[in-house]
């Protein structure tokens, strides 16, 4: 059963109509936040004739603006529980089209680190986190398939912009092709024009909390600390660790993205070793990007479903260890066909996590707490992700064998998805005690209250642990 | 000169010229002789060539016998024997070139015979496409195999026929060597420069061309497809905008009734606990 949030919904979202067109626009800005570093490798080549550099320096503009991507989390939560999705979204796209504009005028390395990499990459995590912040307000019975169908923008636009790239690459040389793509990270701006805020009846929870925290006696020596502490909290909530559920989560997703990346990054290399030739090998990642695009949709339409919806925790620990299960299986594959099969089942379990990763967030913290759990969330991200391909490369180097690469990856995904599976378990359990207790609890407040007790409320808290949640059911319950 | 000594001298002379001449002979039966293979000229008939070797006299004991490629030995060649063996396989334009078997000895010289598998050049790389901007330089190779090796001609296509480079611009280069030669133009020119390009390689079996296309692209060029995105994203962002102030009237009353229905609702369902929610 899906754990209640812990804060009430203030409103009854869209989940629907306009709602459709910020999935839209979601859609978008996630596409260009997830492809944009994976597509610019394409330039990689001409930059360096043209600027003098390594192969190395040049792909640290990719890890630089992943980067910048992930660490800038917590700052867009926080921007956007301030200001709204809309104008962060807009600001975004505007960073990301201006990082690309003026990169295509560089000269030195150095200078496309800081445009594309930083500059980039800070447009670029505005746009993700803003983007997935707005899906938890406009959703919450129809929020799997929303995510689903937003998430599906990484895959789509990584198959467009790829050969599109190649496109602008040869007739407009790599400056002219950066020029035009800042042009066309622009349409973030677009996306953002769709994402209307919600008309919240009142002041939004952020603003709680500077109040409580403002609230603390300032005394002599510690009010610079106090005032350092509240800068932080306002960024970075570590009240989170608290929350068992976020801790199982964050475990499990650390775990995924270490081992997540580098089969993707090898994949092609892992291929020629096994005597495939260059174009079928390289083929072979736009077969897994292909059937992602359609398994992320697909995954949220059956997280959707009155049978997954209450234990999505355990949709998403299956797709783990689907994912790693698939890894470990690749050592035995020797023939072309078979890595075929290797890549679409790839694809699938790729898909699966990723159109569930935030799903499962948003469904553990609520839509309350979701913007600042997010930013944390990212913010860790950040080490396994770029620690987890170089990882894996050095195992290559060290025994000159692709298998141990995949035992590695597949073996930590998979722990990773049982520990999810059995920690999720206990949390359930665990959960489901407090709940009897709170039952319990209100039970006997209702006894003492002269009014005719209806009884709802326990069959109404039986109810919950089966079938979907429904905001007018949690609103009743605190 | 008196007739008796004359004799003397001519005898002398005589004597030593023959001399001479048995003297060569004798070092020439010590010289080693080689009968080696006729030198040939790909392709041929077969599947396979071999080149032999047969040391047919020599005069000091004979230690080994190795074959070299274009002054280079070949791997795994040396053998004992006195009449030595090398196959080629299969030979295409990279077989072609100047073979020799060495046959070594304890206490002369090595003595060696050369077979000279010649072909016609085939060109093995070339740049099909360069795309680069004005004013930038751009470089076209052309990379062959066979022997001997080729002379090498840049020619450009201009009105239906390949002509000679005009270089009254002074920006074209040709270096070539052996087997590989490279057309360098600097400081591209938009208008003169694009175009096709072909390298001819001719020596005195056959010749063979390629074609590679040079595309020059304009400072200017991406403007106006930037200038077009950009058009297009602000009437989109216009249009977002104002269909959302026209529905901005019906959008707030849509807004309210959900708050309104919970109000509602809470009053249905919490008459039992009363709250104080908005």
């Amino acid at each position: 059963m899906s754990p209640a949030p812990a804060d009430p919904l203030e409103y009854k979202p869209l989940d629907g109509g306009w709602g459709w067109m910020v999935v839209i626009g979601a859609h978008i800005s996630i596409g260009f936040a997830y492809a944009t570093p994976k597509v610019l490798s394409i330039f990689f080549n001409e930059i360096q004739q043209d600027l003098g550099s390594s192969f190395s320096e040049i792909a640290l503009i990719s890890s630089i603006m992943l980067a910048a991507m992930y660490a800038g989390g917590p700052v867009s939560s926080a921007m956007v529980n301030r200001f709204g999705s809309r104008p962060i979204v807009m600001l975004g796209g505007l960073l990301c089209g201006v990082s690309m504009i003026t990169a295509s005028f560089g000269t030195s390395i150095i200078y496309l680190y800081f445009c594309i990499g930083v500059i980039g990459g800070c447009g670029l995590s505005l746009n993700l986190n803003a983007s997935l912040i707005i899906i938890s307000k406009y959703f919450l019975k129809r929020r799997p398939l929303a995510n689903g169908l937003a998430m599906a923008g990484s895959p789509v636009f990584l198959c467009v912009l790829a050969p599109f790239n190649q496109y602008l690459l040869v007739n407009f040389g790599w400056r002219g092709s950066l020029l035009i793509l800042g042009g066309l990270m622009l349409h973030c701006c677009v996306a953002g024009a769709l994402m209307r805020p919600v008309p919240l009846p009142c002041k939004p929870p952020s603003y709680a909390l500077e109040k409580t925290v403002e609230e603390q006696p300032n005394s002599g020596n510690t009010k610079l600390k106090k005032r350092f502490v509240k800068n932080a909290k306002k960024f970075l909530d570590f009240s989170l660790f608290k929350d068992r559920g976020f801790v199982i989560y964050l475990i499990g997703s650390i775990m995924f993205i270490f081992g997540a990346y580098a089969p993707i990054v090898f994949l092609s290399a892992y291929a020629k070793s096994q005597g495939v030739e260059e174009y079928s090998a390289a083929y072979l990642l736009s077969i897994m990007g292909f059937v992602d695009m359609f398994v992320r949709p697909g995954t949220g339409l059956i997280a959707n479903s009155k049978l997954v919806r209450p234990r999505i925790q355990y949709f998403f620990s299956f797709a783990l260890v689907f994912n790693g299960t698939c890894h470990l299986l690749c050592p035995l594959i020797k023939s072309y066909a078979f890595l075929v099969v290797y890549a679409v089942f790839f694809g699938i379990g790729f898909g699966m996590v990723f159109a569930l990763i935030f799903e499962c967030l948003m469904d553990l913290m609520g839509s309350q707490r979701f913007p600042r759990a997010v930013g944390l969330v990212t913010i860790i991200e950040c080490f396994p992700m770029l620690l987890g391909p170089p990882a894996a490369g050095l195992l290559v180097d060290v025994y000159h064998d692709y298998k141990y690469l995949f035992l590695m990856c597949g073996s930590v995904i998979l722990t990773g998805g049982l520990f999810l599976f059995v920690m999720n378990i206990y949390n359930y359990h665990m959960l489901d005690k407090e709940r009897q207790k709170q039952v319990r609890a209100s039970e006997v407040e209702m006894k003492l209250t002269p009014q005719a007790g209806t009884g709802q409320t326990e069959p109404e808290a039986k109810e919950r642990n089966v079938a979907l949640r429904d905001p007018e059911n949690t609103e009743t319950t605190d | 000169m008196i007739p008796g000594k004359r004799r003397a001298a001519v005898m002398s002379f005589s004597a030593a010229i023959f001399g001479a001449l048995l003297l060569q002979s004798v070092s020439s039966q010590n010289e080693p002789s080689i009968t080696a293979s006729e030198h040939t000229t790909l392709p041929v008939e077969g599947d396979m060539y071999m080149l032999q070797c047969n040391l047919t006299s020599y005069q000091n004991i004979h230690q080994e016998s190795y074959w070299t490629k274009n002054g280079e030995e070949i791997p795994e060649t040396r053998s004992p024997n006195r009449n030595t063996e090398y196959k080629l396989h299969k030979p295409r334009g990279d077989d072609a070139g100047v073979y020799m078997c060495v046959f070594t000895f304890d206490l002369s010289p090595s003595a060696n015979a050369t077979i000279e598998v010649k072909s016609a050049p085939e060109i093995t790389g070339h740049k099909r496409s360069e795309n680069r901007n004005e004013g930038q330089r751009a470089l076209l190779y052309c990379k062959s195999v066979g022997y001997p090796h080729p002379a090498w001609t840049w020619r450009k296509f201009d009105n239906g026929i390949y002509r000679e480079i005009d270089n009254s611009t002074g920006r074209f280069f040709v270096s070539s060597k052996d087997n590989y030669t490279e057309l360098h133009i600097i400081d591209l020119d938009i208008g003169l420069d694009p175009g096709e390009y072909s390298c001819n390689a001719t020596n005195m079996i056959g010749s063979r061309e390629e074609k590679s296309v040079l595309r020059v692209r304009s400072h200017l060029a991406p403007l106006w497809p930037l200038l077009g995105v950009l058009a297009e994203i602000i009437i989109l962002i216009v249009i977002i905008v104002v269909y959302e102030k026209r529905k901005k009237p019906e959008d707030l009353q849509d807004g309210e009734s959900p708050v309104k229905t919970n109000s509602t609702n809470n009053h249905k369902d919490k008459n039992l606990r009363q709250r104080n929610t908005n």
